[in-house]
């Protein structure tokens, strides 16, 4: 099996997400993942998209791109966004850090690029050319073991 | 407080009971918010969320659980959860919120619990 990819482009809207979490559960399942692991792929996708939406998207019509990527080793998800109002000045090893360490299991908010670390086997995230974020997550096939 | 498209409230004596009728990712969160906050502004104290219909939840619901949680218990009341599938705990789990928030097996021991 060689590489294949999956393109697909989505309002920044949290209403869509829903069909997002979907159709990565379906393709997840395709794949062959355990039910465990398909409802982590859909966590991450949820949390990455959320972020997305939330902060690196201007307006709804922005939309977000999900690039997926499938071969026999892996599920590769790269979400882009076209950066929020906000600055990207946290995009930095040592913010991102920072960030983390400041996580508070009782805290409201701040857990979703937890998550994210906890669920996918690699993440990354990148400025990109268009003034927003690619992140990146990828969920190993080989072994699939259950994570957490 | 009426419910939504998406959750109903019945009542058990001085408990108000919520059942969760869809996935809780951050469009149904905005609901899971109002409803709760409806409560909280009819000095309803004690809560029950019951998850048996729902399949999954992202941080920002688990979010806005720990924020009411917390308000409730300023007001001398509590949030518990119960019928929660596994990968739902799991995500407590990791998070820590099932450090704030008690989760329960049955909607009856999660009553009994106050």
């Amino acid at each position: 099996m060689e590489k294949t990819y999956i393109e697909l482009k989505v309002p920044s809207d949290v209403y869509y997400l829903e069909s997002v979490r979907a159709f990565i559960g379906k393709l997840s399942e395709t794949l062959k993942f355990p039910k465990k692991r398909i409802a982590d792929i859909q966590l991450a996708l949820d949390e990455i998209c959320s972020n997305a939406v939330y902060h690196g998207s201007k307006c709804v019509t922005c939309g977000i791109q999900l690039r997926i990527s499938v071969d026999p080793h892996a599920l590769e998800i790269v979400v882009r966004d076209k950066g929020g109002k906000g600055p990207r000045d946290w995009l930095t090893p040592d913010k991102l850090a920072e960030i983390q360490a400041q996580r508070s299991p009782t805290g409201e908010r701040g857990h979703g690029l937890y998550l994210i670390e906890c669920l996918a086997d690699v993440h990354t995230l990148q400025a990109n050319a268009v003034g927003g974020t690619d992140v990146t997550a990828i969920f190993y096939r080989d072994g699939q073991t259950e994570r957490g | 407080m009426n419910g939504t498209e998406f959750m109903t409230i019945r009542e058990n004596a001085d408990i108000k009971i919520i059942d969760v009728k869809t996935d809780l990712s951050s469009y149904a969160a905005s609901d899971l918010r109002k409803v709760l906050e409806g409560l909280l502004s009819e000095k309803v104290n004690k809560v029950v969320v019951n998850f048996s219909e729902v399949n999954h939840i992202n941080s920002t619901a688990v979010g806005t659980l720990v924020g009411i949680a917390k308000r409730l218990r300023q007001n001398d009341g509590d949030l518990k959860l119960c019928n929660l599938a596994s990968t739902l705990t799991r995500t407590f789990n990791l998070i820590g919120a099932s450090s704030v928030v008690e989760i329960y097996e049955t909607e009856k021991s999660a009553i009994a619990a106050f």
